[in-house]
């Protein structure tokens, strides 16, 4: 059955095309799949069939999401949650959600978003991250200068907003490769 | 390719050499490698299967545009111009409507959209680059308004 609601539990997802098999793939297959965070997945599997983008792809969404110093692993991973729950991504906010809370046991950040919307009360700094990954998921073209000066006021630095930007432009593509090649399922129907 | 370059953001986001900006990506080599390795493998592919170089120079120019991001537009463009427009026909408007379902309501598709590519002759791995490329350039947008963002705060 389709998962139709964000949320804190694991979710799977079950391809629309023909996810390439470990038995049959090619070494260059095999090769960009290892160094994707989960090989074995439907969803990777399924990217092998482009072999080429897969093996850029998959190193890049590594260093965006977890190259160390500048913005802290929660941040970024709070960022994704924003842009995945906007695009609608059920997989991604599942999967992202619960990275968050693992990094911050503060598992009523996400509820409250879920359940409140983006608008929920958060402390300045979350807010402000909230803000900015809202508006440059939503409404990229619209943005000016002015929309950086609530992160600076919370003290984010230059590097810090750098890696915010790019972890929110990274599942731009994240929430559409998963939401337009598959569906969200219940993990608990998805015996196969 | 006349138009490529060795990192077309920097290029797209007109950044100064020895800028905060320059210096902030240097920090961070794998991401412009491998943003610049991505758009090398699905604008440029040495073998670009089902899906033509010109094809894949209008999907990337469609989603600039539905982004509303006119420079990475007009450069796409520029790409689409050398290689020559995609045929009219089924095929195209297909392949069109289903760039720009992904580009601005992903949430909706389906796996009838799927069948729509399969039937206008479209393999597993062309659907796959296709929906890379949209969703490529839908990072590489805001990618390149967050950075200049950046860039321009700088100077101020």
């Amino acid at each position: 059955m389709r998962a139709k609601r964000f949320t804190l539990e694991a979710v799977d997802w079950e391809s629309w095309l023909q996810p390439v098999t470990i038995d049959t793939a090619t070494p260059a297959q095999r090769a960009a799949l290892e160094a994707s965070p989960q090989a074995g997945s439907a969803y990777f599997r399924t990217l092998a069939n482009d072999v080429d983008s897969l093996a850029e792809r998959s190193p890049l969404f590594h260093a965006v999401m977890y190259v160390p110093r500048g913005l802290k692993r929660a941040e970024r991973e709070l960022a994704t949650v924003v842009t995945s729950i906007i695009n609608g991504c059920v997989y991604c906010s599942s999967v992202h959600a619960r990275r968050f809370v693992e990094l911050t046991r503060q598992p009523e950040i996400i509820r409250a978003l879920y359940e409140q919307g983006l608008d929920a009360p958060l402390e300045p700094r979350l807010r402000a991250i909230v803000d900015y990954a809202a508006r440059l998921t939503r409404q990229p073209a619209a943005m000016t200068v002015a929309d950086l000066a609530p992160l600076r006021a919370v003290g984010m630095s230059d590097l810090e907003i750098h890696d915010l930007t790019n972890a929110i432009a990274m599942f731009a593509n994240a929430n559409r490769l998963m939401q337009t090649l598959g569906e969200p399922v219940q993990p608990d129907t998805n015996a196969a | 390719m006349a138009i490529s370059s060795p990192d077309l953001l920097e290029t797209i986001i007109d950044v100064a050499p020895d800028s905060t900006l320059s210096r902030l990506r240097a920090l961070r080599p794998d991401i412009v490698r491998h943003t610049q390795g991505s758009y090398d493998v699905l604008l440029c592919p040495a073998d670009p299967g089902g899906l033509s170089l010109a094809e894949r120079a209008l999907i990337a120019a469609s989603v600039a545009e539905a982004s509303s991001h006119p420079t990475l537009a007009q450069h796409y463009r520029g790409l689409l111009a050398q290689r020559g427009e995609p045929a009219d026909g089924e095929r195209r408007e297909t392949i069109l409507r289903h760039v720009a379902r992904v580009t601005t309501a992903p949430g909706t598709a389906s796996r009838a959209h799927i069948e729509a590519l399969r039937a206008v002759g479209l393999t597993d791995r062309d659907i796959v680059a296709l929906t890379q490329l949209v969703a490529f350039v839908s990072y590489q947008v805001r990618a390149a308004v967050g950075l200049a963002l950046l860039a321009q705060g700088q100077a101020t």
